[in-house]
C-alpha cells in the first residue's frame, strides 16, 4: 500500500521523535488527501526554517542572524555567561526575568553512552569565549541528572585554574526534575540561588 | 495487611477465577503444574507491578488471550483498598482505588509482600549477585530514596563502563567517578544500617532454628580496600588507583554491584560448606527477617508467601520456623502435600476442584 512516494514520505516522518510506524501513516495520508497548499506551505516552512538558522559561530545557539540576537545585543552585561543545554532552555531563563547576561549552548550533556564526550558539547567553543570575554561569572543551569551533573563536573574542573566564578542552580529542582518542565517562578528562584560550584 | 480477594483473567494458565482470602490466610493445594505458582505470583503482582519470577508482561498472559488483568482488594491500617492491573502485548495499567499510578514503585508503600521462594536457597549458596539483589529489594521495600539512589548509580555505572571503552580525557573520567564513589557511599551506608537491624535479628532466628547448636556470623564484604569511617573517600581512591586495570577489562572493578555480604555458619563460609538443610533454613530465616524489619517500619505486617519451602526441611528445623511465624501475618501456602503445614491451621483451596 505504501510504496513509491508515499512510502517515502511515512518512512521520512517516521525518523521524528515519538512518531511511530501508525502516526507516520496516518499523518502522511493527511497530509496527502487534505488541502495540498497546507501541506506544501509546511513543506516550505520546513525549507525556509532549515535554511536559514544556522548555529550562532559565539555561543553556539540556533538563529536565523549569526551573531545571534543575544550575542549582538550590547545592554547585556558581558561578564555573566549562563550556560544551558539547549536552544529552548534560552527562552526559558529569559522567561524568569532573573538574567540579563549572555548564554551558551552546549548541544549535549556528557554521555559516553550516546558517544558524546568534550567535543560533542561544544566544549573548546565555550573555552574560547571565556578567555576572549574575561567571563566574571559562569552559571551553569544544567538539568540535575547524571548527565547533567557529569557536565557540570567537568566544565568546573577544567576551570579549576582560571578566575571565573562558577555557579549552578540551587537543588530547588525537584530530584531528576527536568528544567525545561519547572515553571518560571521555579527556574527564577533557582537561579537567583545559584551557588558556587567547589571541587 | 491483608488481601480479602482476588480476581485473575487470563493470567499464565487461569482463565476466570475469583477468590476469597480469610485474614490468617489461606493453603493452596494442587498437584505440580496445576498452577499453585502462578496464584502465589499473580497475588505478588499487585505487591511488585511485576511477575517475581521476572517473566515479562507479555509472557503472563493466557496464550489465546491479548491481555490480562487482576483485581484485588486489600486492607491496610484498617482501611480497604482497590487494586487493578491489566496489561496487553504493549502497556500495562495499574489503578489504586480508581486512580492510575505513573512509577511502579508507587505500588510499594500500599500492598507488601515477602515471597518465599525455592530459588531462595541461592541468597546462601548462589553467587554474590542473588544477596545483593536480597538486600537490594528488602531496603527497596521500604524506601524511595534507596530505589532513587539505585537506580542513578546503575545509570551512572553504565554511563562509566561506555567511557572506559573509549579513549578520555582524564577529567572527564573524573567527572563520573564523583558521582560514582558519592552514590556508591550512600548505598553502602544504607546497606550497613539495614544490616545493623538485620544480623542481630537473624542470628537469633537462625539459632533457634538450628536448636542452638549453630552460630551464625555476617559481615559485609567491600569490593574495595576500606578501613577508616569514609567509604566515599576510600572507594574514589580505589578507583583512582585500578584505573588501568579498569581500561582492560573495560568495566568498574569496585563498588555496591560488586560488594558481597558474607555468611559464616560455626566459622566456615555458607556459601560453601553449609548443608542443603541448613542453606535452606537460613534463606527462610533471612526472608523471615526481612518480613519482621518491615513490620516495625511500617507498623503493617507484611503478607508472606510460601512456595513449598519447608518441605525439604527435617522435622525440628520446620517446626521451629512454623513457631517463629505464629499468628502475626497473613500466610499463603502451595504445596501439593498439606501435612506438612498442618500445625498452620489454614483454609485450603484445592486447584483441583
Ligand atoms: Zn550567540
Amino acid at each position: 500500500m505504501f510504496s513509491g512516494y508515499l512510502g517515502e514520505l511515512v518512512q521520512q516522518l517516521k525518523k521524528l521523535p515519538g512518531i511511530g510506524n501508525k502516526s507516520a501513516q496516518r499523518l502522511a495520508m493527511h497530509l496527502i488527501s487534505g488541502d495540498k497548499n497546507k501541506a506544501l506551505l509546511l513543506a516550505e516552512s520546513i525549507q525556509n526554517a532549515v535554511e536559514n538558522i544556522t548555529n550562532c559561530s559565539i555561543c553556539n545557539m540556533l538563529s536565523e542572524s549569526d551573531p545571534c540576537e543575544f550575542c549582538a545585543d550590547t545592554a547585556r552585561h558581558k561578564n555573566f555567561l549562563c550556560v544551558v543545554e539547549n536552544t529552548q532552555d534560552i527562552y526559558l531563563v529569559e522567561n524568569t526575568h532573573e538574567y540579563h547576561g549572555r548564554y551558551f549552548v552546549l548541544g549535549n550533556l556528557l554521555s559516553p553512552l550516546d558517544g558524546i564526550g568534550p567535543d560533542e558539547i561544544n566544549f573548546p567553543l565555550l573555552l574560547d569565549l571565556i578567555r576572549k570575554d574575561g567571563i566574571e561569572e559562569l552559571i551553569l543551569a544544567l538539568n540535575p541528572s547524571a548527565e547533567g551533573e557529569s557536565t557540570i563536573n567537568y566544565i568546573a574542573s577544567q576551570l579549576e585554574e582560571t578566575s571565573t566564578n562558577i555557579t549552578r542552580l540551587s537543588t530547588g529542582l525537584p530530584f531528576g526534575g527536568d528544567i525545561e518542565y519547572t515553571n518560571s517562578i521555579t527556574l527564577g528562584n533557582a537561579l537567583k540561588r545559584r551557588y558556587s560550584v567547589n571541587n | 495487611m491483608e488481601i480479602s480477594y482476588l480476581k485473575i483473567q487470563n493470567y499464565r494458565n487461569f482463565r476466570e477465577r475469583k477468590f476469597e482470602f480469610e485474614p490468617e490466610g489461606t493453603l493452596i493445594l494442587g498437584r505440580n503444574g496445576i498452577g499453585k505458582t502462578n496464584l502465589l505470583e499473580a497475588i505478588a503482582y499487585l505487591a511488585f507491578g511485576k511477575s517475581f519470577q521476572n517473566s515479562k508482561d507479555a509472557e503472563l498472559i493466557n496464550f489465546s488471550k491479548a491481555f490480562f488483568r487482576l483485581e484485588g482488594r486489600f486492607k491496610l491500617s484498617e482501611k480497604d483498598h482497590f487494586i487493578e492491573a491489566a496489561a496487553d502485548k504493549n502497556k500495562k495499567i495499574i489503578k489504586i482505588d480508581e486512580i492510575n499510578i505513573s512509577r511502579i514503585s508507587e505500588l510499594y508503600q500500599f500492598l507488601k509482600v515477602v515471597y518465599f521462594s525455592p530459588a531462595d536457597i541461592n541468597i546462601i549458596g548462589g553467587a554474590p549477585s542473588f544477596r545483593r539483589s536480597f538486600i537490594d529489594q528488602a531496603i527497596s521495600q521500604y524506601s524511595f530514596k534507596y530505589i532513587a539512589d539505585l537506580r542513578r548509580y546503575n545509570r551512572i555505572l553504565k554511563q562509566r563502563n561506555a567511557l572506559l571503552k573509549e579513549k578520555f580525557d582524564p577529567k572527564e573520567k573524573r567527572s563520573w567517578d564523583e558521582q560514582f564513589a558519592h552514590l556508591g557511599a550512600a548505598i553502602i551506608q544504607q546497606r550497613l544500617d539495614y544490616m545493623q537491624e538485620f544480623i542481630p535479628v537473624l542470628v537469633d532466628y537462625y539459632a533457634r532454628i538450628s536448636g542452638f547448636r549453630e552460630n551464625l556470623d555476617i559481615k559485609y564484604d567491600f569490593s574495595f580496600p576500606h578501613q577508616g569511617d569514609d567509604i566515599r573517600d576510600d572507594l574514589f581512591n580505589h578507583m583512582e588507583e585500578s584505573v588501568e586495570q579498569e581500561i582492560h577489562y573495560e568495566r568498574s572493578l569496585c563498588g555496591p554491584h560488586l560488594d558481597d555480604i558474607e555468611l559464616t555458619i560455626n566459622d566456615h563460609l555458607a556459601r560453601n560448606f553449609a548443608s542443603q538443610g541448613q542453606k535452606r533454613s537460613l534463606s527462610i530465616a533471612a526472608r523471615l527477617v526481612q518480613a519482621n524489619l518491615i513490620s516495625s517500619q511500617s507498623n503493617e505486617p507484611p503478607i508472606l508467601m510460601f512456595d513449598d519451602v519447608l518441605s525439604d526441611l527435617d522435622k525440628e528445623r520446620s517446626k521451629e520456623i512454623i513457631n517463629l511465624l505464629q499468628g502475626t501475618h497473613q500466610i499463603f501456602i502451595a504445596t501439593p502435600n498439606s501435612e506438612t503445614y498442618k500445625d498452620f491451621n489454614l483454609k485450603k483451596i484445592d486447584l483441583e476442584n
